[in-house]
């Protein structure tokens, strides 16, 4: 274990910094990036539970996101929800959907699970684009409401408000991802990863604990995804397929896969670096590919993992 | 490069006290790269010459001052988040207040949601997606018609040559490709005619044989084909290949060379291409022939048939600006717009509606016309009967 | 009669080249445990090289071919040396992210080289046959007839030649192998050059008989997993017959259920095997 102090303190100056950003910076458009780059942190911290903890490959975070985006959308359009009720209602239904595809990839060995969740994504694409009489197709859902109504005390369209309400979100997501993975349902999860066989041999039932991590990764991206869908106020099937699900992927492997802080690296690494990058699709997909090749074969602990073992040689020569 | 004609913009501003020579930016959203770049692309590249055209011609002139037009294009890639960042780029880093470009209709509905709420004018070009223009956002005009205005158009026509059973096969998909269908369904029901199925297909599905030969046993009068080119050739090809031999009729928009890289011109022979008239030199405009020669020299490449809506937009900004006189107060601009009789150096044929270039719902119409495949070669047989004052009153109608 | 005659020649086409996809994904698995995701869009390349060397350095089909499978043979061996075999020891999970990042890589790749606009392998065989009401174009019965020698002759190798057994043998039990004296390391190298071969063949009939585009590949080797996932993970019989059941399937569930949803309908029909017999239709048990 390392020793917490010097880690609490960074995680206060990040929360600090994270704090005071949308007064820093002067142009609108990096705070925008910035509310985009925390929804993201939701969905890379549920990707991490079940890919960095418990060893499964999932590639459907981008189609739960889109289940999350759509069901708060309908709700509030169908039934006349307030928002903050549908934004909490997102998660669960996405949940629903994740018992349901969960359940039978996770009775057998792993190698099905990425490719059922693969399978699973495109369903969720299809449905989206084809449903048009539930989700609009291709032409998408417009003017999504913002929370809050009119006279309240904040003004929620001003995205200063929403900046903060995404980072509260995402501050309270990371702690609780902190909280499920020192408990003893993380530590089981740890062990799945490392020896699956082992853990049943002890007379655990891994595949609920397995579907309990793929379920939770689930509804977290169901929450990024209300969220994103009630900033943009549009959505539609193209921003839910599989190479989101790909992001979502990368951003747990370069922040530093199986750590807390990794994800919400790995998250503004993934919508901040194509701002710096400017390249056609053909380079980012080169690129994008060679980094995860490299990063998985030579820093399979990602920054998160370079960093502490850079701050560990420095600490010993201190010494 | 963009800094330092700012800062000639500022210095001339400042220093200048009448008849200064001022920079304007003017953005540009569209697909650049991607699958879609065959469509945006040509777009920004059409903005881009109207603008040294219209700077040529001594740009934009507002009271006493005159504006040279500045291009700053972003890559949306045709995707929703990546055209509302490049968007809140322009508005936001660039202090761009006018913005051309959109081909497609994903990423044109995310920015169509938010630009009610800011400073701004936008100018569609390709999307054809009804719902752009149905929420009559006042500061939003489009230059190519809905695909469901042509799609009316197509069923008159195709129920005038007197066929009763059309099968369909389209990307249904697509929104503005349902609409299509539907808007000719309408029509063809009111002559007395049905669409006995209609099948879908995917946009990487190029196997279209299973719902060919569903279609076949159902033996249809004719068949209508709306999707993409890629795909739709290979429907052309693969219904001779099945022995369907009724009459072919598509809205796909293809050049002869996309076809014939999938099927004879045998196979192609006699299809029908139900569209928008746009950019053909065979029923071109004057207009038309010089943009078309323009481009090719300026690029290196002949224009998309479609590129058009964008130099079009370029056009009726400048005209809008100037009957608005101000280039700050973007609300006037965006009413001038509504406003607009139809530019002289516009390249398609719109059909104004009240004399105007855009409708309330700033939508504008251009003709529609039928194509036919004949030994090769894609040849304009006549114009669709198309009703823009009808369809414009409907448009009201949606919400 | 003739309705459903057709749609199961039709299915056959497509049926055929997810064959050739899920032998090249099946023989991979069962030596290494890896799902070499990577695989369809190495296989467009096939296709993209063999149409780059007909039509814009005009060679004619045979030669450019027999390019394209060299090509294959050498790649195959590159893939498994510089991607996989440095992940080799570490857990499965790694391999698979080895193999998301050869994917994009590779997509990327092609982008690069051929561009976005699809491209369609030039060929002289335009004649249709008719029998009796079910027409099939000479184009596409060439495709199934080589689908079916490939077929044989990989299942003659894997069964009678001495290389194929010891492949038999590391994926019934490595470790025995290893005993027997079969050398590990060469295995893999012949595995990843048989089934990238497999998969250039799959990736030439798919640009002949319809076009590759971007993204093509990508919903290849989804298919082709799921016919991994139908006929039994590392079983060469459960590929062939997986294949033919899915591409046929498909035929049916456009020809006489939705066009809009065959691809869902299809991945139903994966999940419910998942679920009745996780081991696959022809896997043990």
């Amino acid at each position: 274990m390392m020793t917490l102090r010097p880690t609490h303190a960074l995680w206060l100056a990040a929360l600090v910094g994270l704090a005071l950003l949308p007064q820093i910076i002067a142009v609108k458009y990096y705070l925008h990036l910035s509310i985009l780059a925390l929804i993201w942190v939701i969905a890379a911290q549920g990707q991490n539970l079940i890919q960095g903890y418990t060893g499964y490959v999932s590639i459907v975070q981008a189609g739960f996101i889109g289940i999350g985006a759509y069901s708060t959308a309908l709700m509030g359009i169908h039934y006349g929800l307030p928002v903050w009720l549908t934004i909490l209602l997102a998660p669960l239904v996405t949940a629903l959907f994740a018992v349901a595809t969960g359940y039978p990839s996770l009775r057998v060995k792993g190698h099905y699970f990425a490719i059922v969740t693969l399978a699973f994504n495109l369903v969720i694409f299809i449905v989206l684009m084809n449903f048009t009489e539930l989700t609009e197709g291709e032409a998408g859902i417009t003017g999504i409401p913002r929370p809050g109504g009119s006279d309240g005390w904040l003004d929620w369209r001003d995205r200063e408000t929403y900046y903060y309400f995404v980072l509260i979100l995402a501050a309270l997501m990371t702690g609780l991802a902190a909280l499920i993975v020192r408990s003893r349902i993380g530590r089981i999860l740890v062990a799945i990863r490392q020896n699956e066989d082992l853990v049943g041999a002890i007379g655990i039932s891994a595949w609920k604990y397995k579907l309990f991590a793929f379920v939770t990764s689930a509804m977290y991206a169901g929450l990024a995804g209300a969220v994103y869908a009630h900033y943009q106020s549009f959505i539609n099937p193209e921003i839910f397929g599989v190479a989101q699900s790909l992001d979502a992927i990368l951003a747990v492997i370069i922040g530093g896969s199986g750590t807390i802080a990794g994800p919400v690296i790995g998250a503004f690494f993934v919508v901040f670096l194509p701002e710096y990058l400017r390249f056609a699709d053909s380079f980012r997909l080169i690129i994008y590919g060679l980094v995860l090749v490299l990063a998985t074969i030579f820093m399979p602990r990602g920054i998160v993992g370079v960093a502490t073992g850079l701050a560990a040689r420095i600490a010993r020569r201190g010494k | 490069m963009k800094l330092l004609t700012m800062t000639t913009a500022l210095a001339l501003a400042g220093g200048a006290a009448l008849a200064a020579e001022k920079t304007l930016d003017i953005g540009v959203s569209d697909a650049l790269t991607g699958g879609a770049a065959v469509y945006g692309l040509p777009q920004a590249n059409a903005v881009q010459m109207a603008a040294e055209e219209i700077n040529a011609a001594g740009g934009i002139t507002v009271g006493d001052d005159t504006y040279m037009l500045n291009v700053i294009a972003y890559d949306d890639k045709a995707n929703p988040t990546e055209a509302s960042n490049a968007v809140r780029k322009l508005l936001d880093r660039d202090g761009v207040r006018f913005i051309l470009g959109f081909c497609c209709s994903g990423a044109t509905g995310a920015v169509a949601s938010f630009i009610a709420n800011e400073d701004a004018v936008m100018l569609v070009g390709n999307a054809a997606e009804r719902s752009i223009t149905t929420r009559e956002i006042p500061n939003l005009v489009r230059t190519r018609p809905p695909a469901d205005y042509t799609g009316a158009a197509a069923g008159t026509f195709v129920a005038e040559k007197g066929h009763k059973r059309v099968a369909v096969l389209g990307a249904l998909d697509v929104g503005f490709y349902a609409s299509y269908v539907d808007a000719f369904e309408k029509e063809l029901n009111a002559a007395g005619g049905e669409i006995i199925t209609r099948e879908a297909f995917g946009l990487r599905d190029r196997d279209m044989t299973p719902q060919l030969t569903k279609i076949r046993e159902q033996d249809p009068d004719a068949i209508l084909v709306v999707g993409y080119v890629e795909p739709a050739a290979f429907i052309y090809r693969q219904a001779v290949e099945l022995g369907i031999d009724v009459p072919r009729y598509g809205f796909t928009s293809g050049s002869e060379e996309q076809f014939l890289r999938v099927a004879t011109s045998e196979q192609m022979e006699g299809v029908w291409d139900l569209r928008p008239t746009e950019l053909t030199l065979l029923s071109a405009s004057e207009n038309g022939i010089a943009y078309h020669a323009n481009y090719t020299e300026k690029f290196g490449i002949a224009p998309s048939p479609s590129s058009p809506y964008a130099y079009d937009q370029t056009y009726a900004l400048k005209d809008a600006i100037e009957a608005a006189g101000t280039v700050e107060d973007t609300a006037a601009v965006a009413a001038a717009l509504r406003e607009l009789p139809v530019p002289d150096e516009v390249v398609m044929q719109y059909l104004p509606v009240d004399g105007k270039m855009f409708d309330v719902n700033g939508q504008a119409y251009t003709s529609n016309g039928a194509f036919q495949w004949q030994s090769g070669n894609w040849v304009f047989v006549q114009d669709l009967p198309s009703d823009a004052a009808a369809y414009s009153a409907f448009l009201s109608t949606i919400d | 009669m003739i309705e459903i005659l057709q749609q199961i020649i039709n299915g056959m086409a497509i049926g055929g080249v997810y064959v050739l996809i899920a032998l090249g994904l099946t023989t991979v698995f069962g030596i290494l445990g890896i799902a070499h995701f990577a695989h369809g869009s190495v296989s467009m390349f096939g296709g993209y090289l063999t149409f780059f060397l007909v039509s814009a350095q005009g060679l004619p089909l045979a030669a450019a071919i027999v390019i394209a499978l060299a090509t294959g043979f050498v790649l195959g061996l590159l893939i498994e040396l510089l991607a996989y075999r440095p992940v080799r020891n570490a857990s499965h999970i790694n391999a698979f992210i080895v193999a998301l990042g050869l994917t994009m890589m590779v997509e990327g790749l092609n982008l690069e080289f051929f561009g976005h606009e699809q491209v369609v392998i030039p060929t002289d065989f335009d004649r249709v046959f008719n029998l009796g009401g079910v027409t099939i174009p000479e184009l596409r019965l060439y495709v199934i007839l080589a689908a079916a020698l490939l077929i044989a002759a990989m299942t003659l190798f894997v069964e009678k030649t001495k290389t194929g057994q010891a492949i038999r043998a590391v994926a019934e039990n490595r470790d025995a192998a290893i005993l027997m004296g079969v050398n590990v390391n060469t295995i893999p190298l012949v595995v990843f050059a048989i089934s990238t071969m497999l998969g250039v063949c799959a990736g030439i009939m798919v640009g002949a008989l319809f076009a590759i585009a971007p993204g093509i590949g990508e919903g290849l080797v989804i298919k082709g997993f799921a016919v991994l996932i139908l006929g039994g993970l590392g079983s060469i019989p459960g590929a062939v017959i997986g294949g033919l059941v899915l591409g046929i399937t498909e035929a049916l569930a456009a020809g006489f259920l939705s066009s809009a949803y065959k691809d869902v309908i299809a991945f139903v029909v994966m999940i419910t095997v998942l679920l009745v017999r996780p081991q696959g239709l022809m896997g043990k048990a």
